[in-house]
């Protein structure tokens, strides 16, 4: 009985403090809150002042500094060219730059990812080479924000590193991918270089990216690809070149309709119908009627883009025709 | 006899203080995961994947049963969401009203007969829409087949690589789709399902499908459901989650790899809790294959939902939640203890077993036993008054420490005032509520002695409608 009720003080003390704990929580966001708001109204106009003109505030008491900081982050965000530069000038001048490099040695690892976050959104060309070292830490949290900032810096150095990181999932594709993205086509030329790559995975990315970031006369350095051992490759070739709009390029695409993996055959009726490749008819009918599913359905969407009144002649023969061409035909009659 | 009911509440005792025991380190664990995942979430590219090529497809299913109230206002709602690469499917299971009349002339829909897949046996599809407003909305109509029936038809009819299952009574937030596919941007290959919050959306403001304003519900019943929500997803799934043993997605926001759920044969139609179900069968697909894999609980994607708000409504409910975990456990009794199964067969389906299955019985005879000691003399009063003060104030103490996880991390109650009522009702959960469920629960076994296996009447006011 003893032990029970020295168990029914401590947790009264403990439920007790939580309430405390909670309520007091409450009244310093209610504060903090309506203090930053007061704040922020304060400092816009200075914000605006370092944005558009580049005039830079005199000396700040820290909690404002730290709140302008903040402001210009957001807008760091959105913006680019002059605008960006002139926040990356004051990021410099306040020595932020600096502590946020010295923050990616902190012993702790979400200190380390919130200051390469930090760097990404500053916009200081400073922060590039620390940024690509910290692609190579323990962390994965913080060599994800590094990927990002990089990408927010278009930092074209960057590109074989952050290819790089793809080996062993050190950063994941879709964040390496989207700092590729964001670095733009700047990015292509390093991109071409690395098409041959011996890894499949870093060739199929570089692949992936010239067809979104690249243009048509990129086409012709991909068609090689079109043959590689990778099916990944094979198929990101094909729908690059589709993308790219790299029209003379069809002959080769059209190839890949008879490969003998299902996902590049998918890959390359989507192609076709992106280049409207009147002589890929023939096969995308084929593929449309007999193959399996996500083929014949990519096979019937690429065919009513390139000849949606064959589509619709073809599916008067619903047993013939098939499922997808069917489902084509009803579509384009929407 | 007496030696008989001193076991029991020997067991009862044993019991508690090894469920209290697993509550509190899950509460820690709860605490730690959500702060790294808020964290992340500050240096995450959540507005890189809507603006990205590469974010993978997602198709969402809607079962549709009689609907014909709300399911106009739901698919405008969905068709809003804000993600790149977006199917709606809706899929009508056999209304008997006016379903299908209402989506046809609000969305301007035309026949267009879809191709199938065979994957998932289904019943009989009718017939299959798709707008001329929004091509991206397809509706099927089929005969009737229960929900798992009608997720399975969207299945073979889906073109995305993912799909999200979701009530039709359920709202989702504009970015939650963003939010709960995000562990699938970090994991491509490895994520097999993922799933949101689920909150209880009675007195918050609905506008043109989405919560404006939120509110705690006027209904005494729904708070206590806001409370018991609070501390079932922020403390429990997180905590399962963070072992890779969540073996519940929520049937009405739960977002799975297609390829999977075909691999596994689709939902299980002989079950009322196809929900937990389906998930279990993909731990143990992927578990027997050795595979590497994840299915993950996110806290901050939203699903509002209505609760049910009368007593009869919610023992019904519930009372088929626990026959559905009744019948997974059953379907899947091998995995239990198994060293094969890892942690899912050694620690989360034993304690779905001894707790969440058969742990409302104990909770039903633990404290009659506990009186009838007491009354024969062989539990000293002190004693007796000191276990209840002590079971009141532990479950009082976990319930605070999810509202206040809730405080330092999501603040989706914005007024003191009702922060202070969620406070209060802490009190009345572990006092009267939960006794209630566990007598609803174990009702469920009577249920499922006389087979009845049906859904039962489902009462509601409606939330895409009544505000306030």
């Amino acid at each position: 009985v003893e032990i029970l009720a020295v168990a029914a003080m401590v947790l009264t003390a403990l439920s007790v403090l939580f309430l405390l704990v909670l309520a007091l929580q409450r009244v310093r966001l209610g504060v903090s809150e309506r203090r930053r708001g007061e704040l922020e109204a304060r400092l816009r106009p200075i914000a605006l002042a370092i944005v558009d003109e580049g005039r830079m505030p005199g000396a700040l008491p820290p909690q404002a500094a730290t709140e302008l900081a903040a402001i210009l982050g957001r807008y760091g965000r959105r913006l680019r060219g002059d605008a960006r530069a002139r926040i990356a000038a004051f990021f410099e001048g306040s020595g932020a730059v600096d502590d946020h490099v010295r923050q990616l040695r902190h012993r702790r690892d979400w200190v380390r990812a919130e200051a390469a976050a930090g760097l990404g959104v500053m916009g200081s060309a400073r922060a590039v080479e620390p940024l690509r070292a910290a692609l190579g830490d323990p962390s994965r949290d913080v060599r994800m924000a590094a990927a990002y900032s990089l990408g927010r810096l278009q930092a074209v150095d960057a590109v074989e590193p952050l290819l790089a990181a793809l080996d062993h999932h050190r950063i994941p594709r879709a964040v390496v991918c989207n700092a590729l993205l964001d670095i733009g086509a700047e990015a292509v030329p390093r991109l071409l270089g690395l098409v041959e790559h011996p890894d499949p995975i870093e060739r199929a990315t570089a692949v992936e990216l010239v067809g979104l970031l690249g243009a048509p006369a990129d086409g012709r350095r991909l068609v090689e690809r079109l043959v590689d051992t990778s099916a990944d490759v094979r198929a990101q070739a094909a729908r690059a070149l589709g993308r790219l709009g790299a029209a003379e390029e069809a002959a080769a695409v059209r190839e890949l309709l008879d490969d003998r993996i299902p996902f590049v055959r998918v890959a390359a009726a989507e192609a076709l119908g992106l280049l409207r490749d009147d002589e890929a008819i023939d096969g995308l009918l084929a593929q449309a009627r007999e193959d399996s599913f996500e083929t014949a359905r990519a096979a019937a969407e690429a065919l009513a883009r390139i000849a949606p009144q064959r589509v619709t002649s073809e599916a008067a023969r619903p047993e013939e025709a098939g499922p997808h061409l069917v489902e084509a035909a009803d579509l384009i009659a929407l | 006899v007496s030696d008989f009911l001193l076991g029991v509440a020997i067991a009862a005792f044993a019991y508690f203080a090894l469920l209290n025991g697993i509550y509190v380190a899950f509460t820690a664990i709860a605490w730690g995961d959500v702060t790294r995942h808020l964290r992340r979430r500050r240096h995450a590219g959540g507005e890189g994947t809507f603006a990205s090529p590469l974010t993978p497809g997602i198709s969402i299913l809607l079962p549709a049963y009689n609907e014909q109230a709300g399911i106009v206002e739901s698919v405008r709602s969905l068709l809003s969401l804000r993600y790149p690469k977006l199917e709606v499917i809706v899929v009508d299971d056999g209304s008997s009203d006016e379903t299908l009349e209402r989506l046809r002339a609000a969305f301007d829909l035309a026949p267009v007969r879809k191709a199938l897949r065979a994957g998932v046996e289904t019943r009989p599809v009718i017939g299959t829409y798709v707008s001329r407003r929004h091509p991206e909305l397809v509706v099927l109509a089929k005969e009737n087949g229960g929900k798992a029936d009608a997720l399975n038809a969207g299945v073979n009819v889906a073109r995305h690589e993912f799909v999200c299952a979701i009530d039709a009574d359920a709202i989702i937030e504009e970015r939650a789709l963003l939010q709960v596919a995000l562990p699938i941007l970090d994991d491509p290959e490895l994520v097999a399902a993922t799933g949101g919050i689920v909150r209880i959306a009675n007195g918050c403001t609905v506008d043109h499908g989405r919560v404006t304003e939120v509110r705690l519900p006027r209904s005494r019943l729904a708070t206590l459901q806001v409370v018991e929500y609070l501390r079932a997803f922020l403390i429990g799934r997180v905590g399962w989650s963070r072992m890779n043993a969540l073996l519940i997605i929520s049937g009405a926001f739960g977002l799975f790899r297609r390829s999977l759920v075909e691999a596994v044969g689709g939902w299980w139609t002989g079950t009322v809790g196809e929900d937990v179900e389906l998930v279990v069968r993909l731990h143990r697909y992927l578990r027997e294959r050795g595979e590497d894999y994840r299915i993950a609980f996110i806290p901050d994607p939203v699903c509002w939902t209505e609760a049910p708000e009368d007593l009869r409504t919610l023992g019904r409910q519930r009372r088929r939640w626990q026959r559905g975990l009744a019948q997974t456990v059953w379907r899947h009794k091998r995995i239990l203890g198994n060293p094969r199964y890892g942690v899912l067969g050694l620690l989360a389906f034993p304690y779905f077993v001894v707790f969440e299955l058969f742990g409302s019985l104990l909770e039903v005879a633990g404290p009659a036993v506990a009186i009838a000691l007491w009354a024969t003399g062989r539990l000293s009063t002190l004693f007796f008054v000191a276990f209840i003060v002590i079971a009141v104030l532990l479950g009082i103490l976990l319930s605070v420490a999810a509202l206040a996880l809730e405080e330092f991390s999501f603040r989706r109650h914005p007024r003191t005032s009702e922060v202070a009522r969620l406070v209060a009702y802490t009190l009345l959960e572990n006092v009267g509520y939960r006794q209630l469920n566990d007598l609803w629960r174990a009702q469920a076994f009577v249920d499922l002695a006389r087979r009845r296996h049906t859904w039962g009447e489902q009462r509601r006011r409606g939330i895409g409608r009544a505000v306030g």
